[in-house]
């Protein structure tokens, strides 16, 4: 039975920068289909549909960057970690888990999103803990994502929680 | 539109099941096992196959956009994915506010599927649109 998920690398580890990923121009299509997929099976308000800006919720991301580059050392970042953070990298532990699930999220927001957007996405690592659950001992993580758009304004700054066990 | 504490937000609900997931699978990539498979949701400790926490995410911004206008601003929002959305649910965002700060309107918000159970609780802050 695991006793502890933690060492003194992953709790050091708080803070890293991870990654940068940079956003194809963001689709006025792409925020349509995201608009009606997320108000199904109503329609969408017009707002989204003329495309004049993306919701809030819209990930850029969605389906991979148009460029991606790892910030840890050492780390080439041939292996692409899109979501969550490239924890083999950091060296943390090659734990072995049956489930994850999406804990929760915390986001702060900036300026908008709208058609021809350029994204830039720098993800760090926040804080890792753990705790007794029904499936046993879980490890509760945190990536934490800053997107800012191509005139450096803040987008919004995600808090990810991740639960394993 | 005068705000004040007690005030409830218009509520947005939706039935679900893979007509949705499937939906927002094909716009987020996400076409996750434990989201398209019952085996997998109950390997995972669920009855079956259960909806995305991303997807209740974006149900709660839909009632705050659609409460603040179109000039309205969602500031921050914060959720903890508490309780499986499983097939068959009806799923209602709702919205209270807390607390009231010049033009910064605090909320508690939450999903909860047809018998009340809290599926994600939360919490936000919104400025209304002029």
């Amino acid at each position: 039975m695991t006793e502890t998920y933690l060492n003194d690398t992953v709790i050091n580890a708080n803070g890293t920068l991870c990654s940068r990923s940079v956003s194809y121009p963001i689709e006025a299509s792409a925020i349509r289909k995201w608009a009606m997929a997320v108000y199904w099976p109503e329609p969408a308000p017009e707002t989204f549909m003329n495309a004049e800006y993306a919701p809030e919720d819209f990930d850029a991301f969605a389906w991979g960057p148009a460029s991606y580059e790892s910030l840890l050392e050492g780390d080439d970042g041939r292996v692409m970690v899109r979501h969550g953070i490239n924890e083999r990298a950091l060296g943390f532990p090659d734990w072995k888990f049956r489930a994850g699930l999406n804990g929760g999220m915390n986001c702060t927001y900036g300026v908008r999103m709208h058609v021809g957007d350029v994204i830039t996405d720098v993800k760090s690592v926040g804080e890792y803990t753990e705790r007794q659950g029904r499936m046993g001992l879980m490890l509760i993580t945190q990536s934490i994502s800053t997107w800012t758009n191509q005139n450096g304004e803040l987008v919004k700054r995600t808090i990810n929680s991740g639960i394993r066990y | 539109m005068t705000v004040k504490v007690g005030d409830e937000l218009p509520t947005f609900t939706r039935e679900t099941g893979f007509a949705n997931w499937n939906r927002y699978a094909a716009v987020n990539d996400e076409f996750v096992p434990i989201h398209m498979d019952d085996a997998a949701g109950e390997a995972a400790g669920n009855g079956g196959a259960f909806g995305m926490g991303n997807l209740q995410w974006a149900y709660l911004h839909n009632m705050l956009r659609s409460w603040v206008g179109e000039n309205g601003e969602i500031l921050s929002i914060e959720v903890q994915f508490r309780s499986p959305n499983v097939k068959g649910q009806t799923v209602t965002a709702k919205g209270v506010v807390t607390a009231v700060d010049g033009d910064v309107i605090s909320l508690d918000v939450w999903t909860e599927q047809q018998e009340g159970t809290k599926l994600a609780p939360g919490s936000a802050k919104v400025k209304m649109g002029k």
